[in-house]
This record gives structure tokens, C-alpha cells and sequence, in this order.
């Protein structure tokens, strides 16, 4: 253990001190593997920004459904039943919402402060209303319901409310995918230009690797110092990447403030948490060391 | 110590480097090799290091097949052996004392075990008030003296020699022998290989190649 230690520091002192010998060409390569890995990390950015704001909206579709104004007030609650049984079968445990006109001008009242507006109509302008959120309900069924809600007796207007939200779900999950498949793509990049920067490092040092196998070195040994400076590149190309997605975040969210504003809205980017970033620093790593590998196992075996 | 049993080395493109050849080298020995350039001397060493396998033929060190070694066996076969070539390769990017340490590094010796051994072994060939210059600081001659002391800093059982006196003045050339020599004193088995006749006065065996065919071995016997 106390050896496997030993060599493992040695392999890592020997993988600094080689990349800090060519610090243009090592400052280069982090460029290069960092715009590359700045893309994946920025899409994933804007996804965690936009998560919590869909996961606080219902995702369940919401009917409204208002009846004519001068529908009578017994037929009006009569309705209730009608809508149940239009209901799909997996949806009767949907809840059905009953909002007496007179209610809904109070609320109005209430939440708008148009209350002396409100008075100077001298009548309610506003319907009586159901609001229906439905439960166990495909989004391509929505629009079937409602068109059976807006057959039935009194229904003046059905609004289908929370589609979009399922839509807007719908869309984040095909990013969620379009991004997988990005960060996949942009992962072989990272691997190939470590690959080609450990290939080119083999060939700088074949005499270092003929010299050390001949003085009773062993692959492993040979091989670990490729894998620490893949890794290291990773590492030192995920901080970077970081660092620069998050210090993008600043001028954007001026930006963003004042298009937020126009919704009364307080949205604002907010960089990755920590423990996202790290698990990004360790994939960048691993991505390094894969690359190394496949190149030190190409490389070094075609050397004598 | 060493055996070459009906040895013969041919490369890909048909040349053949060694021929039949049979020979034994016991432990303690100091042995030339001698022979014009392309004779098969460094082949010879090769084969012995498992540098090169034998085309056909067996080549046993210590009873160990050494030609049928797996590659993962020969970086410990290595250990056991101090290797010296007539380009000292030593490397540049690294202090003498750095190079020498080398060979301790791999086994997973301690860098103050490794430090301490290879200053040792520097003090042997004369070289430690260079121990902290870069190698292309030294000369010809002193270069060659600290691949010495990174062939024998693991205290090899055999050191293998390959022309260490090629491209030296004579004084650098006699301070590499007088190490060598010294080397045997101690008990160590030297084969060394030199197309330069005027060592082959002070050796106790000089075995000729020719061609790549051993022509002559001859002993001096001990006075």
C-alpha cells in the first residue's frame, strides 16, 4: 500500500512537473478541452435555472368552464353532474370546482383592488364557472373533454389552462435529451484532443519510456503519469469551463432582469450548486483519463 | 550464470545477427566481447536483457528461459540487471542524481532510500560533486560514468556493457573500464562488449564474433 502510494505520487509530481514544462502548449490544450466542455455545462445551467420555475406551476391540465350569463343559478350547480360524466373513466377522481358568479366577483374585487371600478358596472359581469383540474389525464385527451364540456346545456366558453405547462414539460424533457446528446458529442471531443495531446506527449518521451523499460519499469508505471496529466487537463479544462459559465451568469442576468420585470417576475440565473459542479469536475476528470488511456494503450504498445 | 544454447538471431528483413551460437558465462566472470562493428555483440546483450527473443535456440539466465518471458515478467528480469549502452541515455530533462535514482523510483523505493543509494553509487564512479548538474553539463567520459552508476545503483547480479568506451578519449575510456573493473572486483558478472583491442590485454576471457558466429573464446588463466 505504502509503495502503490509512492508511486502514485511519484506518477503525479512527474505529470505536473512535464505540463508545467510546457505551460503554452498545457494553457492550449485547457482552452481547447474547455469551450468544449463550456457548452454542455452552460445548457445544463439554464436547465436547472428553468426546473424549479416549471416544478412551482401545476402540470396538471385545468379546464375553466363558464356558463352563460343567464343561465339560472340551480341549473347552473345542476351541471356539476354533467361534467362528471363526461369525465374519462381515469379521470372521475378529477376535482370539480363550482365558483358561484357572485364569488368570482368578490375574488376579483379582492385580487385586482378594481373594487370601486368593479361597483360602477352596477351588474356582476362575470359568469358562474367551474374549475376542473384533472387528474390521470393524457394532454391529447384535454382537448376531447373539452370539446364534450362545450356541448353541454348553459356552456358558453371552455378554456383549456395548464396545457402548455404540459407542453412546456414536454419541451424541457426534448432539451433534457438534445443536451444528453450534446454533452455525449462534445465528451468524445474532450477524449480525442486529450488523446491526441497524451500521443503527442508519448512521442516527445520515447526515449524517457525506452530508457525506464529497460531499467526494469513496469507498464503501469510507465503508463500512470499519462493518465494523472488527462486527468489534470480535465480537471484544470472543467474549472475553467466553470468559472466561465458562471461569470457569464453576471451580464446575462442584466439582461434577464429587465425581461423579467416585464412578467413581474424576480427570475433570475443562478450558477450550479456545488455539488453539481464537483460531479461536472469528476466526469471532466474521468473524460481526461479515458482519453489518456485509450492513447497510452495505443501509443506505448507500438513503441519497443 | 548465463547459457546460450544453439542461439541464432535473425531480424525481419532476413539478416542474420547471430548463428548457432553456444556459450556459457558463470557467475563472477568478467567477460569481453569483441569483434568488428555488425559482428552481433550488441545482439548478443540484447537477447541476454530480453531486449531481443532469439529466433531460434535457448538463452537461460540463472535457469531462467529468457526468451519465452512474458512481457509482463521482464521489467523484473531488468531489475537484476545493469544495462549500459554506448549512447549513455541518459535523460536530458533531469539531474545526474535524478538518473540515477531512476531505477530505484520504479522498484518503489523512497525518494531519501533512492537519494541516499544513488549518491552512493555515484561516489563509486567519482561523480558526486556532479550528482546536481544536468547531464549535457558533463563530459563524454563523465556521462558514461554516471550511466555506470544507474546501471549498478540496484546492485545488479550482471552488468551488461554495450562498447561503454565508444566515442571516449582514451582517459575517459580507462576511467569507465577501471569502474567496470572495479564493479567485477566486487563480485559483480560483466559482459562488455568493445571493438577497441587495446582493453582486451587486462581481460580474463575475451570471447570474438564474426558475422554474427562465435570464431574464438579464450581465457587467461589466473597467475
Amino acid at each position: 500500500m505504502k509503495i502503490w502510494l509512492r508511486e502514485h505520487r511519484f506518477a503525479l509530481a512527474e505529470a505536473v512537473r512535464k505540463l508545467i514544462k510546457t505551460p503554452g502548449s498545457f494553457a492550449f490544450n485547457v482552452l481547447v478541452v474547455a469551450i468544449a466542455l463550456a457548452l454542455p455545462i452552460a445548457g445544463l445551467t439554464l436547465l436547472e435555472n428553468i426546473r424549479p420555475v416549471t416544478q412551482q406551476l401545476a402540470v396538471e391540465p385545468e379546464i375553466s368552464v363558464f356558463l352563460a350569463l343567464d343561465t339560472p343559478a340551480d341549473q347552473a350547480r345542476a351541471l356539476a353532474s354533467g361534467i362528471r360524466s363526461a369525465l374519462p373513466l381515469a379521470s372521475k377522481k378529477s376535482r370539480i370546482e363550482f365558483i358561484p358568479r357572485e364569488q368570482a366577483l368578490e375574488n376579483l374585487k379582492e385580487k385586482t383592488g378594481l373594487a370601486d371600478a368593479l361597483t360602477t358596472l352596477g351588474q356582476n359581469p362575470l359568469p358562474d364557472a367551474y374549475i376542473i383540474r384533472l387528474a390521470n389525464i393524457d394532454v391529447a385527451a384535454v382537448d376531447a373533454l373539452a370539446e364534450r364540456l362545450q356541448a353541454l346545456p348553459g356552456v358558453e366558453t371552455v378554456q383549456v389552462d395548464s396545457a402548455w405547462v404540459k407542453r412546456l414539460a414536454a419541451m424541457l424533457q426534448v432539451m433534457r435529451l438534445a443536451l444528453l446528446l450534446l454533452a455525449a458529442t462534445l465528451g468524445v471531443v474532450v477524449m480525442a484532443v486529450i488523446f491526441n495531446t497524451v500521443r503527442l506527449q508519448v512521442l516527445t518521451q520515447r526515449e524517457e519510456i525506452a530508457v525506464s523499460r529497460l531499467i526494469g519499469a513496469t507498464d503501469a508505471f510507465i503508463h500512470r503519469p499519462f493518465y494523472y496529466t488527462g486527468a489534470l487537463l480535465g480537471i484544470c479544462a472543467g474549472t475553467v469551463a466553470l468559472a466561465a459559465v458562471t461569470l457569464a451568469l453576471q451580464p446575462l442576468n442584466g439582461a434577464i432582469a429587465e425581461f423579467a420585470r416585464l412578467y413581474a417576475s424576480e427570475f433570475r440565473l443562478t450558477a450550479l450548486d456545488p455539488l453539481i459542479m464537483l460531479m461536472l469536475l469528476a466526469i471532466s476528470a474521468t473524460l481526461g483519463l479515458l482519453g489518456a488511456a485509450f492513447s497510452v494503450r495505443r501509443h506505448l504498445a507500438r513503441l519497443p | 550464470m548465463i547459457e546460450f544454447q544453439h542461439v541464432s538471431k535473425s531480424y525481419a528483413h532476413g539478416v542474420a545477427a547471430l548463428t548457432d551460437i553456444n556459450l556459457t558465462v558463470a557467475k563472477g566472470e568478467l567477460v569481453f566481447l569483441a569483434g568488428p562493428s555488425g559482428a552481433g555483440k550488441s545482439t548478443l546483450l540484447k537477447l541476454i536483457a530480453a531486449i531481443e527473443r532469439p529466433s531460434s535456440g535457448k538463452v537461460t539466465l540463472n535457469g531462467q528461459d529468457v526468451g519465452k518471458l512474458k512481457r509482463a515478467a521482464l521489467p523484473y528480469l531488468r531489475r537484476n540487471l545493469g544495462l549500459i549502452f554506448q549512447q549513455q541515455r541518459l535523460l536530458q530533462d533531469r539531474t545526474v542524481l535524478a538518473n540515477v535514482m531512476l531505477p530505484l523510483i520504479v522498484t518503489g523505493a523512497s525518494k531519501a532510500e533512492a537519494q541516499q543509494r544513488a549518491l552512493a553509487a555515484l561516489d563509486k564512479v567519482g561523480l558526486l560533486e556532479r550528482a546536481k548538474a544536468e547531464p549535457q553539463a558533463l563530459s563524454g567520459g563523465e556521462q558514461q560514468r554516471a550511466a555506470i552508476a544507474r546501471a549498478i545503483v540496484n546492485r545488479p547480479q550482471l552488468i551488461l556493457a554495450d562498447e561503454p568506451t565508444a566515442n571516449l578519449d582514451r582517459d575517459s575510456a580507462n576511467q569507465v573500464l577501471e569502474a567496470l573493473k572495479a564493479f567485477h572486483s566486487a563480485g559483480v558478472t560483466c559482459l562488455i562488449s568493445t571493438h577497441d583491442e587495446q582493453f582486451l590485454d587486462s581481460a580474463t576471457r575475451v570471447i570474438y564474433l564474426r558475422q554474427g558466429q562465435l570464431i574464438e573464446t579464450w581465457r587467461k588463466e589466473a597467475a
